[in-house]
């Protein structure tokens, strides 16, 4: 691939793009437009809010103003201003009283005689009468609360007041108490009533305090003391909590949508209007074409999100600074400023990777397309697939850590917030696994973008009616001798799916014992990882013993070389797992099911038929599927290590914890590399039985010679650092390991015709260095 | 200079089950010659073409142009072909000149002497006037120079014309022959695929005649009248296809 080209490609576009004014008028005036305009109503609207008056009628206030004893509660029309904690709330909130309501005074009036809470519950017409008017001034609007002192209410308070200064018992009946009626379903309805019970609470707060200052009581006998916490977060890392929640989710969004329109243009647009033939019977490579939109695409997606960006920072820089000035949210806004510099800076940073993942997957759905209509279509599959990845780590709970910074754009996000907030040692940990993730998903979907250039029926806009009766027959009575890659593609989301719904169903165990171990090892591997690819592998293809690697014999040197593989690989892959066990340590609740596990084999009638249970019945059952079917499938993609990377990962997918997820990954890649080379099933399962007993026995033994310490096996396994796991022994055995990968490095083994045509073109087709 | 061996092209089709578009064409062009492949709609001409300048890969058979391969070595292919068809348009918002000098630079042309080259065509091809021209705004005519100009600009020795008349008014096909013929004269080797008779007649030395995707009659225009006694290449072209059919349905009947 030629840089040169590459360039040329994306110059070219980059200045077709900017040569269309619609689209710069979209991409790039549009946002430096709207946020300014969506500020200013913002702000219009809040000045306007604060207008919002909140009316209370309040009834049987007569007996309050006889005890002069009271703090005050009313005072012209407002309830005291004392009683505040936002002064500016006291203008605000007016008092009426029945008298400013004639046609209903008189039913309000009667709101004092209202029954004691507890007594016998007659509704009186009274009552009724009373229920009626208020609703009808709640409804109406006029006012926003009802505040009812019934009668016999300031006669309570000085029983009370009496009993506590004259140390008597006082009756503790049933005795009237205000009663604030509302409209739940009006907001400013609710906001005025909890209003209004915050300034009855610092009332009666008062009115206790008083009393207790009228009878020699300290006023502390209620409050022996007060609780005051103390926010340790400095103002920085406050508003960047704030930030880092909100800041990743809104840049990765423009970042997708500004690389989505030029990519559809920029595939699909090119193939309608007739241009694509053209460049494509230029010297230039698909690879060089593809990576040459790419960049236009990701071009388009930087800017997108930094223009927005830096619109909504002026627009909320602006309205920030305004609304602090005016006071309206008060303290609300001294929290709220402007994020930090650094976090910026890092968010421009990351913006790098997430749109070229973006940009990558748009490019990959539009080049599949086959005109711009079908283009526009898919946004919704890929904001659905990307958005619950963006907003999953809102949620409370979900951090940084090994698990999902695996998950392709959750654990760019976490990073990025981890990083805002300033924990660098952390994002140091998960750099690695983020960054390496979200590299693959981009080159996988490069790819498949290349791909849909090579393919004729998308190139060339074929339509087809789709027939499924047709479309299954075709499948079945047209097969191949082997799979093909979407075929095994599919094995590998029925295998995940069919384990997703068998975990689901399967309950948990009375007994946790080897029963029910054998039970559930039998189940999830014959019936969700051998039953679909064997179901499939007849249905699908002509040669099964071809696609499932049986039907070489294998060498002798070869099955010898694998159980000499497995002992060698046994010490590197404990030593390993216990690098990664530091790095990330494995959580509890996997440690306690590791446990039962053992407990449960220990169990076993006899230890080989654990052994089996363990190590034969998953060789046998992952080989034929994972190493079989599926990598046979996968093959087609003209690479084999591409193939057999990715059936690693399927591979890896189908183990349940995450430390086995990942030491299975990698030994999934040694197993497809023998399964390539030595071109039979056999050599795999020896190796997977070997491997996975060795691991299975390996913690018995260590047991059986701490207990014995005179057997034989002590000088490898005894002791504080056992030798078999030393370093040197480690670095040993690794070589060994090695070397016996590479003596199958020279075999001839059969190509697929993907994997042949790629090969002649790389012996052959060199660039050409002029015409 | 093109030699295509048994090029098939099976394409699956739900509905008319495995659809074969070529089988097994075979033939071979020489330089200084305008080889013309005739046939009618659907016969699997641009097929064929489409497999010379590497855009579709064959499933059978293969074509050597210049000496490499179109299936193990397509840049190479593509890199001394020069292409053009109805369908092969002009971009909307390059200028003329751009166009070229970009196709130009894909070629792999040094900067001075493509910009010399490009002087020479635009002369030579009367472009100058619509050299600051948006593909937009040009008219058919002036698209195709343009596309003429792109396919030649950097002197390959094989070119492909795929039916590169549809759509032009007399005049304009009129220079287009004449321009593929002064190509011809300097050497050239030049396939030419078209339906009208009249073209192939007056530019081609020899023929290929394709039906259905398999090759009917092959060689010299005057050795091909000789052969079936038929003085007019149309009238030739009409007993050669009305044979072949009633072949194809004898053929089913008893298959």
């Amino acid at each position: 691939m030629q840089l040169k080209n590459v360039k040329l490609i994306y110059l070219r576009e980059m200045r077709d793009q900017l040569r269309d004014r619609r689209t710069l008028f979209l991409i790039a005036v549009l946002p430096l437009l709207l946020y300014p305009l969506l500020g200013t109503s913002f702000f219009q609207l809040t000045q306007f809010l604060q207008k919002v008056e909140a009316r209370v009628l309040v009834v049987g206030t007569r007996q309050l103003r006889g005890a002069d004893w009271l703090p005050p509660l009313i005072q012209d029309n407002r309830f005291d201003l004392k009683l505040f904690d936002q002064p500016e709330w006291h203008e605000k909130i007016e008092l009426f009283s029945p008298r400013d309501f004639p046609e209903l005074a008189d039913d309000l009036r009667k709101g004092r005689s209202l029954p004691v809470p507890g007594a016998a519950p007659e509704a009186s017409a009274d009552e009724a009468a009373f229920d009626a008017a208020a609703k009808e001034l709640l409804d109406s609007g006029k006012v926003e609360a009802v505040l009812v002192f019934p009668n016999g209410f300031e006669e309570r308070l000085s029983d009370v007041r009496r009993a506590l200064v004259e140390r008597e018992a006082a009756d503790a009946t049933a005795f009237p108490e205000p009663i604030i009626l509302y409209n739940s379903a009006d907001d400013k309805s609710q906001v005025t009533q909890l209003r209004v019970e915050q300034i009855l609470r610092r009332w009666r707060n008062e009115v206790t305090a008083e009393n207790l200052t009228a009878s020699n009581v300290p006023v502390e006998a209620t409050t022996p003391f007060e609780l005051r916490p103390r926010d340790m977060a400095q103002m920085q890392q406050r508003q960047a909590a704030v930030w880092s929640k909100v800041l990743p989710f809104f840049v990765f969004i423009w970042a997708l949508t500004g690389a989505f329109y030029p990519a559809v243009d920029l595939c699909a647009g090119e193939k309608e209007r007739g241009t694509l033939e053209t460049l494509l019977t230029s010297p230039a490579l698909r690879r060089e074409i593809v990576w040459g939109k790419l960049l236009t695409v990701m071009t388009f997606s930087v800017v997108t999100a930094i223009l927005n960006l830096g619109s909504l920072g002026m627009t909320g820089k602006f309205v920030i600074d305004n609304l602090s000035k005016s006071g309206a949210f008060g303290q609300a806004a001294e929290a709220m400023s402007m994020p930090p510099l650094t976090s910026l800076l890092w968010l421009s940073v990351a913006l790098v990777p997430i749109s070229a993942l973006f940009s990558a997957l748009c490019l990959a759905c539009a080049a599949f397309a086959r005109s711009t209509k079908e283009g526009q279509y898919y946004l919704m599959p890929i904001m659905l697939v990307t958005m619950p990845l963006m907003m999953l780590p809102m949620s409370p709970g979900v951090e940084l850590n090994l698990g999902n910074s695996f998950i392709p754009v959750t654990g760019m996000v976490l990073l990025l917030r981890s990083v805002i907030e300033g924990q660098y040692a952390l994002v140091l940990k998960f750099v690695a696994p983020v960054m390496a993730v979200t590299l693959a998903c981009c080159l996988l979907a490069i790819r498949w973008a290349e791909e849909q250039f090579n393919r004729e029926s998308v190139l060339f806009r074929e339509s087809e009616r789709l027939e499924l009766g047709r479309w299954l027959v075709h499948l079945v009575r047209d097969r191949q001798a082997t799979p093909s890659f979407a075929q095994a593609a599919l094995c590998v989301a029925i295998i995940l799916i069919t384990q997703f719904f068998v975990s689901l169903s399967a309950g948990m165990a009375g007994d946790f014992d080897f029963a029910f171990l054998a039970k559930a090892l039998l189940v999830s591997q014959l019936a969700c990882i051998f039953a679909p690819s064997m179901l499939m592998t007849i249905m699908l293809t002509r040669e099964p013993a071809k696609t499932l690697l049986l039907e070489r014999t294998p060498r002798w040197s070869h099955l010898l070389a694998m159980v000499a593989l497995a002992l060698a690989l046994h010490p590197v892959v404990v030593a390993g797992a216990n690098q990664i066990t530091k790095i990330y340590p494995v959580p509890e609740a996997t440690e306690q099911i590791a446990e039962s596990i053992g407990s449960a084999l220990d169990g076993a009638p006899h230890w080989l038929l654990a052994l089996a249970l363990m190590s034969l019945l998953p060789a046998v059952c992952e080989e034929l599927a994972f190493r079989g079917f599926i990598l046979s499938g996968f093959r087609h993609v003209g690479h084999k290590w591409w193939a057999i990377a990715l059936s690693a990962v399927a591979f890896g997918l189908v183990h349940t914890f995450l430390h086995q997820k990942i030491s299975a990954t990698m030994m999934g890649m040694v197993i497809g590399y023998i399964a390539v080379q030595t071109e039979s099933i056999w050599p795999c399962i020896l190796l997977h039985t070997v491997h996975n007993s060795l691991q299975l026995s390996a913690h018995k033994l260590a047991q059986a010679v701490e207990a014995n310490p005179e057997s034989p096996l002590a000088f490898l396994l005894g002791g504080e650092a056992p030798l078999l796991y030393r370093t040197s022994t480690v670095l040993i055995c690794a070589a060994v390991a090695a070397a016996i990968l590479w003596s199958l490095h020279g075999v001839r083994y059969s190509r697929t015709a993907e994997e042949q045509l790629e090969e002649a073109r790389q012996r052959s087709d060199s660039p050409l260095l002029g015409a | 200079m093109i030699e295509a061996r048994n090029l098939s092209k099976v394409y699956a089709d739900l509905h008319r089950g495995p659809f074969v578009a070529l089988d097994g064409l075979s033939f071979s062009a020489k330089a200084g010659e305008v080889y013309g492949l005739l046939g009618p709609n659907g016969a699997g001409k641009t097929t064929a073409l489409r497999i010379l300048s590497t855009v579709l890969q064959p499933t059978g058979g293969t074509a050597i142009i210049n000496g490499f391969d179109v299936v193990t070595q397509p840049s190479q292919v593509r890199a001394h072909i020069g292409f053009m068809s109805a369908n092969t348009a002009v971009y909307d918002r390059m200028t003329a000149w751009e166009m070229v000098e970009y196709f130009g630079k894909l070629y792999g042309i040094e900067d001075e002497r493509l910009r010399e080259r490009m002087e020479l065509l635009f002369d030579r091809l009367q472009m100058q006037e619509i050299r600051d021209l948006l593909g937009a705004k040009m008219s058919t005519g002036m698209k195709q120079k343009v596309s003429i100009a792109r396919a030649i600009v950097h002197d390959p020795p094989v070119l492909i014309f795929d039916e590169a008349t549809n759509g032009l008014d007399v005049l304009v096909a009129r220079s287009l022959l004449e321009a593929v013929a002064e190509l011809r004269d300097q050497g050239k080797c030049i396939i030419f695929s078209t339906h009208i008779m009249r073209e192939a007649e007056r530019l081609c030395h020899r023929v290929a005649i394709v039906h259905h995707g398999r090759l009917l009659a092959e060689g010299e225009i005057s050795e091909l009248r000789e052969k079936h006694s038929q003085h007019d290449l149309e009238d030739l072209f009409f007993d050669l296809i009305r044979a072949n059919e009633q072949r194809l349905a004898a053929g089913a009947t008893a298959g």
